[in-house]
């Protein structure tokens, strides 16, 4: 297997042509890192999960996932090995049962019948939920709901993971159950969130951004133990 | 429960019921869309005021709600809306042609009034034809079928993006109004100065949740085709289905049923 990283190089992008939403992003994130990228509303830290899976092409500098670059023609490799979970669980999830949902990834790169049925049994295990499996989307909680759209992605068997604000609208058991579901993923992972706490006890590494930029990146422990540097930065 | 909250439930109850553990719901879906194909294609070739044929017709569907065990007082009334729809259709033919053909007593029947009563059983029998068709596949299988039909990617995504989009859409005006009326509580519905903003909110809100749904299904590798390994194959219930379903279409095409059944009692 080729070592998995990716490595973003002086990345900028703006919605329109004036103003950029992100300016000279740059970073490295390698296999088994956890990286948590925090900072206040409009940050740009959604924008910048967006661009690593490919939603938006049309930005400066260079993002390469293992050595491909991120651009229209290698989207398909790309989204092989990256697993993006919404924010919004509700966009994620569009088919009628949690089973249909978790297999539509694996049926549609043309997996064998029998092969997309171990990936969705396994996706749901890894997850805890194999109860709901039959069960239709609309009939699930908040926190089912988040944990079935990371079950969607699982099935993808991605090499890495983004989630952007996962922690939002869970309820304290859910958020708890989520930490260490995603404690015992072994993939990258980079968390986008302005949830301290969670990136706290879910990252190793922090990236704090404030206004499209990256403020400062280093160990969680030391980015959240500086409550000035939080505080200056909206959070 | 508010009427779009009622709408949103019936599509969801809908899928559900596509999703039931039925013979029906088993079949391929390519054969299902086959038969009904067949069924509606007869159904409007039957002569304007050949209503003696078309009524043997309903067999078709009369069989299907008894074997598949499906809810005929729910589909008229999910039908409620479309059903008055298709009997105006027909509606003006009396008034255009008024060639007695015959006399029920002293009240002379018009060719008008015989050709609208064909059309509103024909409209009838396709709607029918179709609700049975959606009771029983999901619309992922619908569109699956038609692209096996090589029905152009394009319009197939269209109908599946349509249809989810449909639920979104629903959802985004459900909250719309719901924030409204907390806000208004003394108003009964929208007052008119707000349907503009209110209007384009809702669009724009859906239009952000759609593109959020079709981003979720391209980063999980969909591209308009429905690739799943099974798609293609047709087993032996598919083949019965298909074979005896379409040849008892084309046997009451041509053998008028209730003629036969009444010539036999009056033998």
């Amino acid at each position: 297997m080729s070592h998995i990283h990716i490595d973003v190089k002086d990345v900028c992008f703006g919605y329109d042509r004036n103003k950029n939403v992100l300016e000279n992003i740059s970073f490295h994130a390698s296999e088994n890192d956890s990286i948590g990228i925090i900072g206040a509303n409009g940050a740009g830290k959604s924008t910048l999960l967006k661009l690593l899976v490919g939603l938006y092409t049309d930005f400066e500098g260079s993002i390469r996932v293992e050595e491909i670059p991120v651009q229209k023609d290698t989207l398909r490799h790309i989204r092989e090995k990256i697993g993006y979970v919404f924010q919004d669980s509700e966009s994620q999830l569009f088919m009628s049962t949690v089973r249909e949902d978790v297999a539509f990834a694996p049926a549609n790169y043309g997996l064998p019948e029998s092969e997309v049925e171990k990936r969705v049994n396994n996706a749901l295990e890894m997850v805890n939920v194999t109860h709901l499996a039959d069960r239709p989307i609309y009939k699930l909680s908040g926190g089912e709901k988040k944990l079935v759209s990371i079950a969607t992605i699982l099935s993808m068997t991605p090499d890495i993971i983004l989630m952007d604000e996962p922690s939002v609208s869970l309820d304290p058991r859910n958020r708890r159950n989520l930490i260490s579901i995603l404690n015992s993923f072994e993939h990258l992972k980079i968390i986008a969130s302005h949830d301290i706490d969670f990136i706290k006890q879910t990252c190793s590494r922090t990236i704090l951004m404030a206004g499209g930029k990256i403020v400062c990146e280093g160990a969680t422990k030391d980015i959240i133990g500086n409550e000035q540097l939080l505080l200056e930065n909206g959070l | 429960m508010s009427k779009i909250e009622g709408a949103i439930h019936e599509i969801h109850a809908m899928d559900a019921m596509a999703s039931e553990d039925k013979w029906i719901n088993k079949l391929h879906p390519l054969v299902k869309l086959l038969v009904t194909f067949i069924y509606i294609f007869i159904v409007v070739s039957f002569d304007s005021t050949d209503i003696n044929g078309l009524l043997s017709m309903i067999l078709y569907p009369v069989l299907i709600f008894i074997t598949a065990e499906l809810d005929l007082k729910m589909c008229l009334k999910r039908l409620r809306i479309v059903l008055p729809l298709v009997c105006l259709v027909g509606l003006f033919n009396p008034f255009f042609d008024r060639e007695i053909l015959f006399y029920a007593g002293s009240v002379g029947i018009t060719r008008g009034m015989i050709t609208m009563v064909t059309l509103i059983i024909k409209g009838v029998f396709t709607v029918l034809a179709a609700y049975i068709l959606i009771a029983s596949s999901k619309i992922e299988d619908i569109c699956r079928a038609l692209r096996m039909l090589h029905v152009p990617k394009i319009f197939v995504t269209l109908i599946l993006l349509i249809y989810r989009y449909v639920t979104l859409f629903l959802q985004e005006v459900n909250r719309m109004t719901q924030a409204y009326a907390l806000r208004a509580p003394n108003q009964k519905g929208i007052s008119y100065k707000a349907w503009g903003s209110l209007a384009g909110l809702i669009l724009l809100r859906a239009m952000d949740r759609a593109s959020a749904v079709y981003e979720s299904m391209c980063l999980r590798g969909f591209d308009g085709e429905f690739k799943r390994e099974n798609s293609t194959q047709l087993c032996g219930n598919d083949w019965i289905y298909l074979i005896s379903l379409s040849a008892l279409i084309l046997f009451l095409r041509y053998v008028h049923l209730f003629e036969l059944v009444g010539n036999m009692i009056m033998k």
